[in-house]
C-alpha cells in the first residue's frame, strides 16, 4: 500500500499547488482588472477632448506596467506548476512497475488457434458468470462462432441459480429428479436438501398449515436412510408447530444461510454433471498470476542486476516456487526431501517399510557397493531396497 | 500489496500523461493571453510617449487593456479547472485501488468484488488492444469501470487508426504535432513516414509537381539517416508507376498504410508509457505457469482435476509453451476431496500404493462397513489395510 501513499502524498501536493494557483490567478487580476476599469468609467465621464492631466498620465503609465506584471505572473505562477506535476509523475514510475515484458513467454498466445482459444476461454467465463450479452458481444468482435450447445447449459444453471435466490425451488427440484441417478453416483445431498427447505418453508406457515406438513414430510422417506440425523430434526420441530417454532431449540432450521448452501450445493453438482469446475478456471488463473507476477518480476530484476539472466533461458520451469493459497493447489507435487527435485516417471515417490518417502534416485544414492540394504536417512530402520515400494499421490 | 504495484502502473501513468498534456496545452493558452496583454501594454507605453493626449486617446486603449486582462483571467482560470479535472480521474483511480487493503493483513488476497473488478478491468483493457471495442465499452458499462480504465485513450487512437486505414493522414499528422516534443524524444520517424506516404499517393496520382513541392517542405529537414530514404523516394519521380517493372513496386504497395496504422498503435502505446502486452495476458501467462504441474499434461485422464485451470482442455493447449511451476517442497493433495494433506488429513496408503487423505477413506469406509475403493483402480481394500506414510 505504501506505494499508493507515495503517490497520493504527490497528489494531494499538486492539488493544492492548484488551489492556490487558482487563488493566485483571481489575486492578482480580480482586483486589478476592477481598479483599472473603474478609473477608466471615470475617464469616460469626462468630455473625449480633455487633456491629460500629469497627474492621470502617471497613474496610467503606473497601471500598463503593472498590468503586464500581473500578466506576466499569472503565466510563470502556472509554469512553476510543472515541477510539482512531473513529480507526481516520477512518483508513479518510481512505485509502480513499468515493465513486464521480462517475464513474458513471446509469443505463447501469438497466432490465429492461440488468439481463439483465448477468446473462447473468455467467452466461457462470461457465460459462467451470467453476463450472456458480453459474451455474445465478443463473439461477435472476434468471429469465434461458438457452438450453440456450449451456451444453453449455462442459461439453465443461470436460470436455476435466479429462482433459487427468490426462494423459488421450484426449478431446482425439477432438475435435481431429472438428473437423480447421476446425482445418487456422486453422493450428492442435493435433492434432499431442496425437499427439506420445501418442508421449512412449509412450516413456516404454522399450525395451519399442519396437514400439509405431514403429507409432505412422507415425501421425505426415501432419504431417510441417507440423513436420519436430518430427519429426526426436521420431525422433532413439530413438536413445536402450535406454540411457534420461531422460539423454539428448532429456530435454526429458519437461518438463511440455509438458502446460500443450497445456491452453493446446486453450483457445485451442477457444474460437476456439466464436467465443469466450480470456479471460473479465467478467474482462478488470473488471481494466481496476480501472486506469481511479483515475485517472478523481482527475481527476474535480481538476475538481470547479476547478470545471470541466462539461466531462465532453459523455459522448463519457473526460477522460484510461488507460494499459492490451497485453493489454488489441484495436484500433489512430490519434492523429494533429499534431492529437492520434483519426482518424475523416471524418479518417483517411494514409501520405505518406516514409512517416509524419498525419490527413487535418493534412495539408489544411499546404497553403498553391491549392498541391498540401506538405512533410513530420517530413523534408525534398515531395509532392503525390495520392501521399499513405489506410491501414487 | 505486491499485485497493485506490479500491475497498476498504466491505471495510473495513462491519466498522469493526460493531465500533463493538459498542463502543456494549458501554458500555451496562458502564454498566448499574455503576450497578447503584452502588446497592448507595448503600445500603449509608446502612445503615453506622446506629448499632448486626451482623454479620447486613452479611453479606448485602456478599454482593450482590460478586455485582454479579462479574457486572460477566465482562459487561465478554466485551464486550471481543466487540470483539476484531469487530477481527480487520477485521485479517483487512486482511491480504488486502495479500496484493496480494506480486509486483513498486508499479503491476504484482495476481497472478492475488487478482484473480479480488477479482471473486468483487464479484459477491457485486452479488449481495446484487441479491437474488440463493442466487447470492451459493453463490459466496462456492465461493471460500472468506464472511468478506471483507459478506454478514452483507445478510442481515441481508433479514430486515427480508422483514418489511416481510410488512407488519409490528416488526423494522424494532427497527433503528431499535438506530441511533436514528446515524439522527438522517442525518435518516433512516424511523421516522416506518414509525409513519405503522401509523396508516395502524389506519384500514383502523377502529380509530380505537387510531389516535389511535398518533399521540398517535408524532406529538406531530414535527419541524416534518413537521407537515403528521401534518395529512393525522388527516384521514384524518374519512372511511370503504372508500369510492371517498376523498381519501387515495394514503395507503392498499399500495404505499406497497414503498417503505419501499426508504428502509430505503438508509438501511441509507448507514448503513454504502456507496454506492448497487456497486463491481462502478462498475469495470465505468470498464473498459468504458476499452476502448470507434470500432472495436468499426463496422458492418463484420471491424473487431471477438472478444477485445475490448465488442466481444462482450451488452457492446456496454451500453457503448452509456458514453463511450469517450480516446487522444491512436497505439496499435497487428497485427490478424492481436493483438501490438503496434514497433519489433520494425514495421507494413507492403500495396498495398490494409491495415496489419499484419511479423512476421504475413513468417510469411504464408514459408509460400506470398512470397505475403501480406489477410484483410480476401482480396487476393494478393507480400511485395516491401510498404512501411513510421512513426507518431509
Amino acid at each position: 500500500m505504501e506505494s499508493c501513499g507515495a503517490v497520493e502524498k504527490e497528489l494531494d501536493k499538486l492539488g493544492d499547488r492548484y488551489a492556490s494557483a487558482n487563488g493566485h490567478v483571481q489575486l492578482t487580476l480580480d482586483d486589478f482588472i476592477n481598479s483599472i476599469r473603474g478609473f477608466n468609467n471615470e475617464l469616460l465621464g469626462k468630455p473625449p477632448e480633455e487633456m491629460l492631466s500629469q497627474a492621470t498620465r502617471k497613474a496610467i503609465s503606473e497601471f500598463v506596467s503593472r498590468g503586464k506584471a500581473a500578466a506576466n505572473s499569472v503565466s510563470s505562477n502556472h509554469k512553476d506548476l510543472h515541477g510539482s506535476v512531473s513529480k507526481l509523475g516520477k512518483s508513479i514510475d518510481r512505485n509502480f512497475t513499468s515493465d513486464f515484458s521480462a517475464v513474458i513467454t513471446d509469443g505463447a498466445f501469438e497466432g490465429e488457434r492461440k488468439q481463439r482459444l483465448l477468446n473462447e476461454v473468455i467467452c466461457e467465463h462470461f457465460f459462467r458468470q451470467g453476463m450472456l450479452d458480453i459474451a455474445e458481444c465478443l463473439n461477435e468482435d472476434a468471429h469465434l462462432e461458438l457452438p450453440h450447445g456450449r451456451k444453453e447449459p449455462f442459461l439453465e444453471l443461470h436460470r436455476i441459480l435466479a429462482a433459487l435466490r427468490q426462494r423459488d425451488l421450484g426449478p431446482a427440484l425439477a432438475w435435481a429428479e431429472l438428473n437423480r441417478d447421476e446425482l445418487n453416483k456422486r453422493n450428492s445431498p442435493l435433492e434432499f436438501k431442496l425437499h427439506r427447505l420445501r418442508y421449512i418453508e412449509l412450516i413456516r406457515l404454522g399450525a395451519s398449515k399442519q396437514s400439509e406438513v405431514l403429507e409432505y414430510a412422507r415425501r421425505l422417506a426415501p432419504f431417510a436412510e441417507m440423513h436420519m440425523k436430518d430427519m429426526q430434526l426436521l420431525m422433532g420441530s413439530l413438536l413445536y408447530l402450535h406454540k411457534g417454532i420461531q422460539n423454539s431449540t428448532y429456530s435454526f432450521l429458519f437461518e438463511d444461510s440455509s438458502w446460500e448452501e443450497i445456491c452453493d450445493i446446486f453450483t457445485r453438482d451442477a457444474c460437476s454433471l456439466l464436467g465443469l469446475s466450480v470456479e471460473s478456471p479465467l478467474s482462478v488463473s488470473v488471481n494466481a498470476g496476480c501472486k506469481a507476477l511479483p515475485p517472478l518480476l523481482s527475481i527476474r530484476q535480481v538476475m538481470q542486476s547479476r547478470q545471470v539472466a541466462g539461466v531462465w533461458s532453459s523455459k522448463e520451469e519457473l526460477p522460484v516456487e510461488i507460494d499459492l493459497d490451497q485453493e489454488y493447489r489441484f495436484h500433489s507435487i512430490f519434492a523429494c526431501p533429499i534431492l529437492r527435485e520434483q519426482s518424475t516417471e523416471q524418479n518417483p515417490p517411494m514409501r520405505l517399510v518406516c514409512g517416509h518417502v524419498i525419490s527413487k534416485d535418493a534412495l539408489h544414492k544411499l546404497l553403498v557397493g553391491n549392498s541391498n540394504k540401506f538405512k533410513c536417512p530420517y530413523c534408525p530402520v534398515e531395509m532392503s531396497v525390495t520392501d521399499t515400494r513405489q506410491i501414487y499421490f | 500489496m505486491a499485485d497493485v504495484k506490479t500491475l497498476e502502473h498504466s491505471t495510473l501513468k495513462v491519466p498522469y500523461e493526460l493531465l500533463n498534456k493538459q498542463f502543456r496545452a494549458s501554458q500555451k493558452v496562458i502564454d498566448r493571453e499574455v503576450s497578447k496583454v503584452n502588446v497592448t501594454a507595448g503600445e500603449f507605453e509608446k502612445k503615453m510617449k506622446e506629448p499632448t493626449l486626451t482623454v479620447g486617446d486613452v479611453t479606448s486603449a485602456l478599454t482593450t487593456m482590460v478586455d485582454n486582462l479579462s479574457m486572460l483571467k477566465r482562459k487561465a482560470e478554466e485551464s486550471i479547472q481543466e487540470e483539476i479535472g484531469a487530477t481527480h480521474v487520477i485521485k479517483r483511480r487512486l482511491a480504488h485501488l486502495q479500496e484493496r487493503k480494506s480486509y486483513g493483513e498486508q499479503d491476504s488476497s484482495p476481497p472478492l468484488t475488487w478482484q473480479k473488478n480488477r479482471l473486468d478491468r483487464m479484459l477491457v483493457e485486452y479488449f481495446l488492444r484487441a479491437g474488440y471495442y463493442n466487447s470492451a465499452l459493453r463490459l466496462a458499462k456492465h461493471s460500472n469501470i468506464e472511468d478506471l480504465t483507459n478506454i478514452d485513450l483507445f478510442m481515441m487512437s481508433k479514430e486515427i487508426e480508422d483514418s489511416l486505414s481510410k488512407f488519409e493522414t490528416k488526423p494522424c499528422l494532427n497527433w503528431c504535432a499535438d506530441n511533436r516534443s514528446k515524439l522527438r524524444k522517442m525518435k518516433s520517424s512516424l511523421e516522416f513516414n506518414v509525409r513519405k506516404q503522401e509523396f508516395v499517393e502524389l506519384i500514383r496520382e502523377n502529380k509530380r509537381v505537387d510531389a516535389i513541392k511535398h518533399a521540398r517542405k517535408h524532406f529538406s529537414s531530414a535527419e541524416p539517416q534518413q537521407v537515403a530514404d528521401v534518395q529512393k523516394l525522388m527516384g521514384m519521380l524518374a519512372f511511370d508507376c503504372n508500369r510492371q517493372d517498376n523498381p519501387y513496386s515495394d514503395l507503392l504497395s498499399k500495404d505499406n498504410w497497414q503498417s503505419l496504422v501499426l508504428q502509430f498503435r505503438y508509438d501511441n502505446f509507448k507514448l503513454h508509457q504502456l507496454n506492448s502486452t497487456s497486463v491481462f495476458t502478462a498475469t495470465l501467462q505468470a498464473g498459468l505457469s504458476a499452476l502448470k504441474t507434470p500432472h495436468c499434461y499426463k496422458d492418463e485422464m484420471s491424473m487431471r482435476n477438472p478444477d485445475c485451470p490448465v488442466c481444462s482442455t482450451h488452457m492446456n493447449e496454451l500453457a503448452q509453451p509456458l514453463p511450469f511451476s517450480h516446487c522444491a517442497n512436497s505439496k499435497l493433495v487428497c485427490s478424492i476431496t481436493g483438501f490438503a494433506l496434514n497433519e489433520h488429513n494425514p495421507p494413507m496408503m492403500l495396498p495398490n500404493g494409491r495415496i489419499y487423505g484419511m479423512k476421504a477413506l475413513e468417510n469411504m469406509a464408514g459408509d460400506n462397513d470398512g470397505r475403501v475403493v480406489c477410484p483410480r483402480t476401482q480396487e476393494i481394500f478393507h480400511v485395516d489395510d491401510l498404512e501411513k506414510v510421512f513426507v518431509m
